[in-house]
C-alpha cells in the first residue's frame, strides 16, 4: 500500500491522517476518505507523507474549495519540510494550519 | 537629362523632392515624414553619410556628399543591405537619384525592396516596432523586435507564391486559358478533383504533390455548370519552402527568448542536439510507464539507482519526474525514462511519442513564473523549473524529449533556499 489512510472523528472535526506517498496514483484513495466526512472541520494530517506530487497538491486545492463552499473549514497539518516547500512555491501554504511551524521540530 | 540642368540654372532653389521628374510619379512613390538617416559605403569601405528624401521600391532621392556616378551599399538592417548606383543627371547640388541594383536580405537576394521593407522605410513598421518595444526590459528587445519583424516578412510568402496556370475544364477536357503551361500538374488526379467539384456542384480545393515529389501545388476546381467548371492551380512549393524557413527562424527567436526569460536553464534543442545529450554519462536507471501506477515504481526503481543525495535533493529529483511522466503519460499515453550520472549531474530523460507541445503552450508553461495550482492547468512544469538546475526540451510532431539536470554537489548558495 502506498498511501495509508486513517480517519479520526473527534468533537465535530475530523482528522485524515495521511501515511506514504500522495501522488496521482493515490489521490483517489485520500478523495474516497474525504468523500465520507461528514464533520463541519476537515483537518489533513500530513506528517507521515513524504511525497505530493501536482496530482496531490491540485486534489488539496479542490477539497479546500470544496469546503469552504460548505461553509466549513480545511486545514493541512504538520507538513514534512520537503512538501511545505513545494506548497509554498504553487501558493498553497494558505491550507496549512498556523500551528506549521512545529511540525518540522515534531518530527 | 536636360530637365535637371536647367532645373538647377533656372530654379536651383527647387527641391527635387518635389519634382515629378526626379522620382517616377506613382502610388509608390513616397516622402518619409522625416528623411531616413543612411550611411552610403563604397567598395572601399568609405561612409558617407545620407538622408532619405523620397523613395520607391526601385529607386531612392538622396541627399549626400558620396560622388556621382557611383557604386554604394546601403545596410538598412543586420539583415538587410541595399546595392544602389548613383545616377548623375538626375539631381542637382548634392541631392541625386540613385537606383536600388540589388535589394540583399538574410536568405535571399532581390531585384527591389519588398512591401515590408518600402513600408519600413517610408515610415510606418519599423517606427511601429521599434516604438512597441522600447519599454521592453534591454536583454529582451532585439529579440522581440526580431520576432515582429519575422512577422511582417511572413507577408513575403506572398512573394514565393508562383500564380502556376489557369484551365476551363468541358466534356472531359481541360483548355489551357493563362498562365504557365508547362507546370507539371498530375493531370489525372486534376480532373478526378474537377470531376467531383462538378459532380457535387460545389467548389473544391485540395494540396497535391507531383509524381516526382518535387512540386506541391493548390487546385481549386470551381464548378460553372454540369459539365463544365474551371481550375486554378498555384504552384506552392516555394511557399512551403519558405515557411519551413520561417519556422526554423522563430524557433530560434523562441529558443533565445525562452532561455532568456529562465535565467538561461531552459533550452529547446533541435533532435540532433538532444541525441548528443541523452547518450552522454552513464545510466543508472531506466523503465517505462504506461498507466499512473507504473509512475511510483519508477521513482522507486530510480531512488535506488541514486548515489546518496541529501533528502531534499533527493525529493526534488523524484518530483521532476514525476510530473514530466504524468505529462507524458496524459499528452502521450505513456513514455520511457532514464536517469543517468556524469560527473557531478544526475540527469533525467524522459520521451513520448505524443503530438508535442505547442510553442504557444510552452510559452505560457515557461514564462509565467508564478504559475499556481489556481489555474486550471498543472503546475508540474513550474516545479521542474524551479527545482532543475537545467531542462532541455525538443519537441515535435513525432514525440517530446525533455532533460532535467540536477547538481549533486552542495552548492554553498543553496544552503539559504532550504529552511
Amino acid at each position: 500500500m502506498l498511501l495509508k489512510v486513517d480517519v479520526y472523528v473527534d468533537r465535530g472535526v475530523c482528522r485524515l491522517v495521511l501515511n506514504g506517498e500522495l501522488d496521482m496514483e493515490t489521490v483517489v484513495q485520500m478523495q474516497e476518505a474525504v468523500g465520507k466526512v461528514k464533520e463541519h472541520t476537515l483537518e489533513i494530517d500530513l506528517s507521515g507523507v513524504s511525497f505530493v506530487d501536482s496530482t496531490g497538491l491540485k486534489s488539496l486545492l479542490d477539497i479546500s474549495n470544496e469546503w469552504r463552499q460548505k461553509g466549513g473549514r480545511m486545514l493541512v497539518l504538520r507538513p514534512q519540510p520537503d512538501v511545505a516547500e513545494v506548497m509554498r512555491l504553487v501558493g498553497l501554504d494558505g491550507l496549512l494550519a498556523q500551528d506549521t511551524a512545529l511540525a518540522g521540530e515534531e518530527r | 537629362m536636360r530637365r535637371c540642368l536647367e532645373c538647377a540654372q533656372k530654379e536651383p532653389d527647387r527641391a527635387c523632392v518635389d519634382c515629378q521628374y526626379f522620382i517616377q510619379p506613382s502610388p509608390l512613390r513616397r516622402v518619409p515624414s522625416s528623411p531616413v538617416r543612411v550611411l552610403l559605403e563604397d567598395g572601399y569601405g568609405k561612409q558617407y553619410p545620407a538622408r532619405i528624401l523620397v523613395l520607391s521600391t526601385t529607386e531612392f532621392g538622396l541627399e549626400t556628399e558620396a560622388p556621382v556616378p557611383g557604386r554604394y551599399v546601403i545596410r538598412l538592417q543586420e539583415n538587410l543591405w541595399v546595392e544602389v548606383a548613383g545616377v548623375s543627371f538626375k539631381g542637382k547640388n548634392n541631392v541625386h537619384l540613385f537606383d536600388i541594383l540589388c535589394v540583399h536580405r538574410k536568405q535571399e537576394t532581390a531585384r527591389r525592396l519588398s512591401r515590408e521593407e518600402y513600408q519600413l522605410l517610408a515610415g510606418s513598421t519599423g517606427e511601429l516596432i521599434y516604438e512597441v518595444t522600447r519599454h521592453l526590459p534591454e536583454h529582451l528587445q532585439d529579440l522581440v523586435r526580431e520576432k515582429l519583424l519575422a512577422e511582417v516578412e511572413k507577408s513575403e510568402l506572398i512573394n514565393a507564391l508562383k500564380v502556376g496556370v489557369v484551365m476551363k475544364y468541358e466534356s472531359g477536357r481541360f483548355r489551357f486559358l493563362s498562365g504557365q503551361a508547362d507546370l507539371g500538374l498530375p493531370m489525372e488526379e486534376t480532373e478526378k478533383l474537377m470531376r467531383q467539384a462538378i459532380r457535387q456542384a460545389e467548389h473544391r480545393r485540395e494540396v497535391i504533390i507531383s509524381a516526382d515529389g518535387k512540386k506541391v501545388f493548390d487546385l481549386h476546381c470551381v464548378p460553372f455548370d454540369y459539365r463544365s467548371g474551371g481550375l486554378l492551380a498555384l504552384d506552392i512549393t516555394g511557399v512551403i519552402e519558405k515557411e519551413r524557413k520561417m519556422h526554423r527562424q522563430e524557433m530560434q527567436v523562441y529558443r533565445e527568448a525562452i532561455a532568456a526569460v529562465t535565467g538561461g536553464r531552459l533550452y529547446l534543442v533541435s533532435s540532433g542536439e538532444i541525441e548528443k545529450v541523452v547518450s552522454e554519462g552513464m545510466e543508472l536507471a531506466r523503465g517505462e510507464v504506461r498507466q499512473s501506477r507504473d509512475i511510483p515504481e519508477a521513482r522507486r526503481a530510480m531512488r535506488e539507482a541514486l548515489p546518496v543525495l541529501d533528502s531534499r535533493r533527493q525529493h526534488a529529483i523524484a518530483l521532476c519526474l514525476t510530473e514530466a511522466l504524468a505529462n507524458a503519460l496524459k499528452h502521450a499515453g505513456g513514455g520511457c525514462w532514464q536517469a543517468r550520472q556524469s560527473g557531478d549531474t544526475v540527469r533525467i530523460i524522459v520521451q513520448d511519442r505524443g503530438p508535442g507541445i505547442k510553442t504557444s503552450e510552452l510559452t505560457r508553461a515557461t514564462l509565467m513564473q508564478h504559475y499556481s495550482t489556481k489555474n486550471s492547468l498543472g503546475c508540474g512544469f513550474t516545479l521542474m523549473l524551479y527545482y532543475a538546475d537545467r531542462l532541455y526540451l525538443n519537441t515535435g510532431s513525432s514525440g517530446t524529449v525533455l532533460i532535467l539536470d540536477f547538481g549533486i554537489m552542495p552548492a554553498e548558495g543553496l544552503t539559504g533556499l532550504n529552511q
